[in-house]
């Protein structure tokens, strides 16, 4: 394991990119002492506490972010796949996404591209000889509903890619659709790879956020995107006292009534508050590389979708 | 997947070509590789939750080691990803590639990176 551990160093230090270096030192000089939730807990044990947190909350993730947000985080979700607007053909890597939230809204957007594309080449092609229609049908076994797109679903927790697995088994999506079990900070794909990457509610428990915004870079392709829903900062004063109420006072409560469960969602708000407000995590995408940064607030800022480019 | 007891065969061969150090880790695999063609080629191979699940072919694209971030070799018979340079297996459990080095398996009996291998 020590020589295991030696490598991995090793291939941090090749990794960081010389933008982002004094970001590192910065975070190194810290010390090894990091936040879970308003804890002062050491990496590894942040690491852990993580892990422990979405082993308990995998099986009930679902009903817990439909009564936490009364159902409007699929709006973010949904916002965030039309932001992207993938084409058929669009690799996406979606990392943190578990439970195949991100995923399988790119398979319904790109297959109704598809379907749109298709329709409309049909409308251009009225009177079809049968020729034509037996080489549209032949043409239909080779280009598949999703025109070669693919998404593949990375998560560091067990938990969350079965929940993921079993859901899209149940749903009916297998084309296009693979899990990698993977951390953000060490990803296991070739650089240069996918068309996007997407981290929704993820990057907030990344322990090293620097780390995973560099792999996010190496592993998309020149003209590639990157996008980020997280939980963000609320600017405007009375809706921030009103958020704060609802988080710390109803969240942790509706976490014990339905998942009985009241530390992780105790973690869960305490750690959107220690997330880097908007500008902030503006710069830290900027330092890995990436250009054209920018976000946009929803619903006054409780949640930001950061988007840049690797040119 | 092609999957099954005739396919199994040539990687067997394939693998023995290579001579590796040591009889005990060659002895430690054979064990292995029966028990996963025992369960893994029986009749219901193809979508049960029992038994071994392969890994599906388009991912091979994309994965590299985590670590040395290069290519790995797909190990049919054993269900792994091997990175022969590092000499690590990583597991894949129920069709999902598990790629975090805390998870893999030492294939070599000699560390790649212990003392005398420092650059």
């Amino acid at each position: 394991m020590a020589a295991l551990r030696l490598w991995r160093c090793g291939c941090r230090a090749l990794l960081s990119r010389p933008a982002a270096a004094p970001r590192a030192r910065r975070g190194l000089a810290a010390g090894p002492e990091m936040h879970f939730g308003f804890q002062t807990v050491t990496e590894e044990e942040r690491r852990e506490k993580i892990y422990q947190v979405f082993e308990n909350v995998a099986k009930k993730y679902d009903v817990m972010n439909d009564s936490m947000t009364l159902g409007i985080h699929r709006v973010w979700k949904d916002i965030l796949v039309h932001k992207m607007n993938p084409c058929p053909g669009t690799l996406l890597l979606d990392v943190a996404g578990g439970t195949g939230d991100i995923a399988f809204r790119f398979i319904n957007y790109v297959r109704s591209v598809r379907q749109r594309q298709l329709q409309r080449k049909l409308k251009h092609h009225q009177n079809l000889s049968w020729q034509e229609i037996f080489e549209s049908y032949q043409n239909d076994k080779f280009n598949n509903s999703l025109g070669d797109s693919q998404v593949v679903v990375c998560d560091i927790n067990r938990e969350m890619l079965k929940v993921g697995k079993q859901k899209a088994q149940h749903l009916g999506y297998s084309e296009g659709l693979s899990w990698v079990l993977g951390n953000a900070e060490e990803l296991p794909f070739d650089d240069d790879k996918f068309d996007v990457y997407t981290i929704a509610f993820g990057i907030r428990n990344v322990t090293r956020i620097d780390l995973a915004l560099q792999e996010a870079y190496r592993v998309l392709k020149p003209g590639g995107r990157f996008l980020c829903l997280e939980f963000s900062h609320v600017s405007n004063p009375l809706l921030s006292r009103l958020y704060d109420l609802y988080s710390f006072q109803v969240i942790p409560v509706l976490g014990e009534v339905i998942a009985g469960d009241w530390r992780s969602y105790q973690y869960l708000v305490e750690s959107i508050r220690q997330f880097p407000p908007q500008e902030e995590l503006k710069a830290m995408i900027e330092d890995a590389g990436f250009f054209k940064v920018d976000y946009e607030n929803l619903n006054f800022g409780i949640v930001a979708i950061h988007s840049g480019f690797k040119l | 997947m092609l999957r099954g007891p005739g396919l199994l065969l040539p990687l067997r061969l394939r693998r023995a070509a290579p001579a590796g150090p040591g009889h005990r880790r060659d002895c430690h695999r054979q064990q292995e590789q029966e028990q996963s063609s025992d369960s893994g080629s029986g009749p219901d191979s193809g979508s049960g939750s029992a038994g071994p699940q392969p890994l599906e072919p388009s991912l091979l694209r994309f994965l590299v080691c985590p670590l040395s971030k290069r290519p790995l070799r797909y190990e049919e018979s054993t269900n792994e990803l091997i990175n022969e340079e590092l000499g690590i297996a990583y597991p894949i459990i129920d069709g999902i590639p598990n790629m975090v080095p805390e998870a893999a398996r030492r294939t070599h009996t000699k560390a790649p990176a212990e003392g005398s291998e420092q650059p």
